[in-house]
């Protein structure tokens, strides 16, 4: 039973050549990724809820078609319908990306994690790199499949194409309820920032996560900021009001994804989808620089 | 030992392992092993994928995982969650994980906590083991009687600062009045005589006295010439524990009471 050999049967290689390195952090998150459920969870709902909200709400706005006024119909938007998930999902990797470093506070095991490598930095970048590219697919295919159940729903309601080159004004007059084509103008932008958007959050999570260290306090503070930070924005002075609302996370989330509604007055307090992802991305690398910042100077 | 893991930032100083920090390390995990939280891992994940994360950061090839856990003798649960690990588990898990780079320099805080007596006869064996294969081995430990059976060396640390740092047998030695336990029918006549001879001597519950001042054979000469009969003649060594209660009496952070003590 206690018999001790110290095992020498595998031979490791020699320390004094090359270096651990990002290449080997990025396999370890991986596998710390993979291999708990909650990972598995967060995403299996990603896909239901983008699929399921975007047949959902759509069927609700199709059924509608036939008694709107004009300004609805004007704003009447089949790919902003489809990407109604996104509300959900935002949440859900907002969990994950606080998740995959908060975890690792609260059992204490990031300390494991950070006396693996010389430079902590490594431990942060491997994980933005794994969780992103992970999200970032598992969102992309998401947005791609929300986008074409939300047509099938409208062709289910008998919707029809608009010729091309057709205006805001001939969709109002269209007595068929109007469907979109992934290439039709702005469709396949507004489908592809749609999962560029649930990105950049996991990144900012991820940031809020390193940067606060508990579940609790980096997933209010997520909430916060897409979900309270609106309210306290709307009872400032409108003059305030209307010139902040533009740049807030959840507004420039509209922005990315507006394709029809965009040509009307409705959409005019949003930025221009490109500068709104161009922002928030801005955003998630300032709250990354923070968290790395802290990283490095704090004690573990 | 967080600081000398590169955790924390110390006031003032460095620490450096084989002549270098933490922070030039090239293979961390190769170059210094340590257990410092045995429930430090997420519950959900298993033996064998925390073992491989850990692996896989210093390039540690996958076979590895397989010996360090015949090694502290999980293969059997190496598959489940180890949040339902008892603490013991969790223990060799963690001695499991130091062992994994094969560093030459290893970092034990309290390695044998939560473990069964067979657990704890197999951690100082391999610890001894470890050490004698010319590796490092520094555990940190509250068990003096432990400490006692497996250290060669001794680090005495109270409130932060460093009280004695020597040799297991030195710091015993150096720190106690050799003394002398002797048996006798008449044990006040050899008192009598212990006591002009310059010797300090109490007498013990047990009919036993209890001689500082003189060693054991010039006892034995005194009590043949005073023609006092012996019956017990020893060297008395205090233990680890009794001298480090000793010297760190006045140093320590918070003082139990008995109940007694309380009620007064």
């Amino acid at each position: 039973m206690t018999t001790v050999a110290v095992p020498g049967r595998v031979t490791l290689s020699d320390v004094s050549h090359g270096r651990a390195g990002f290449a080997d952090q990025v396999r370890s998150e991986w596998t710390k990724l993979r291999s708990v459920r909650s990972t598995w969870i967060c995403l299996v709902v990603v896909f239901l809820a983008g699929i399921g909200l975007s047949a959902l709400v759509t069927n609700v706005e199709a059924g509608r078609w036939a008694t709107l006024g004009f300004v609805d119909r004007a704003q009447f938007d089949p790919v902003r319908f489809s990407q109604t998930g996104e509300f959900l999902s935002q949440f859900v990797v907002g969990v994950l990306g606080a998740l995959i470093v908060t975890s690792e506070y609260g059992t204490g095991s990031i300390r494991t994690t950070l006396s693996t490598t010389s430079h902590r930095t490594t431990v942060l970048l491997a994980k933005l790199t794994v969780l992103g590219a992970v999200v970032f697919v598992v969102s992309e295919v998401t947005a791609f499949a929300s986008f074409f159940v939300g047509q099938l729903v409208l062709l289910w309601h008998g919707g029809k194409a608009l010729p091309a080159g057709s205006s805001i004004i001939d969709q109002v007059h269209s007595a068929t309820i109007p469907v979109v084509g992934i290439t039709d103008g702005g469709a396949l932008r507004a489908v592809f920032l749609s999962g560029v958007y649930l990105l950049l959050l996991t990144l900012l999570a991820c940031g809020l996560g390193f940067i606060l260290r508990h579940t609790a306090g980096a997933i209010s503070a997520f909430v916060g900021i897409l979900l309270v930070l609106p309210l306290i924005v709307q009872i400032l002075p409108s003059s305030l009001s209307s010139s902040f609302e533009r740049y807030l996370p959840s507004n420039l989330g509209l922005a990315m994804i507006f394709v029809t509604s965009r040509k009307t007055d409705f959409a005019g307090v949003l930025l221009a989808p490109w500068a709104a992802a161009g922002l928030l991305a801005l955003y998630a690398a300032a709250t990354v620089a923070l968290a790395a910042f802290l990283l490095v100077r704090r004690d573990a | 030992m967080r600081m000398v893991m590169g955790l924390d930032r110390p006031d003032a100083g460095t620490v450096t392992i084989d002549g270098k920090r933490f922070g030039e390390l090239r293979w961390p995990l190769r170059e210094v092993g340590a257990l410092l939280e045995a429930k430090a891992l997420h519950p959900g994940r298993t033996a064998v994928d925390h073992l491989w994360a850990l692996a896989q950061t210093n390039s540690i090839p996958k076979a590895r995982i397989a010996e360090v856990l015949e090694l502290v003798g999980l293969e059997s649960v190496a598959r489940r969650r180890v949040g339902k690990y008892s603490l013991g588990m969790s223990q060799r898990l963690g001695i499991a994980s130091a062992l994994l780079g094969d560093p030459g320099v290893l970092l034990f805080d309290e390695p044998v906590n939560g473990l069964d007596p067979e657990g704890i006869l197999w951690v100082r064996t391999l610890l001894q083991g470890l050490a004698a294969d010319g590796r490092t081995v520094f555990v940190s430990s509250h068990l003096m009687s432990e400490m006692a059976l497996t250290a060669t060396d001794l680090v005495v640390i109270g409130r932060g600062r460093l009280i004695a740092q020597t040799s297991v047998a030195d710091f015993i030695d150096s720190n106690t009045e050799a003394s002398v336990l002797v048996r006798s029918p008449d044990a006040d006549g050899l008192a009598d005589a212990l006591c002009r001879a310059g010797a300090a001597v109490v007498a013990g519950d047990d009919g036993g006295l209890l001689v500082t001042g003189l060693d054991a054979a010039r006892i034995g000469d005194l009590a043949f010439g005073a023609g006092v009969a012996v019956h017990e003649l020893r060297q008395v060594q205090a233990s680890l524990e009794e001298v480090f209660m000793e010297m760190t009496s006045d140093m320590v952070d918070y003082h139990g009471h008995t109940p007694a003590e309380v009620g007064s």
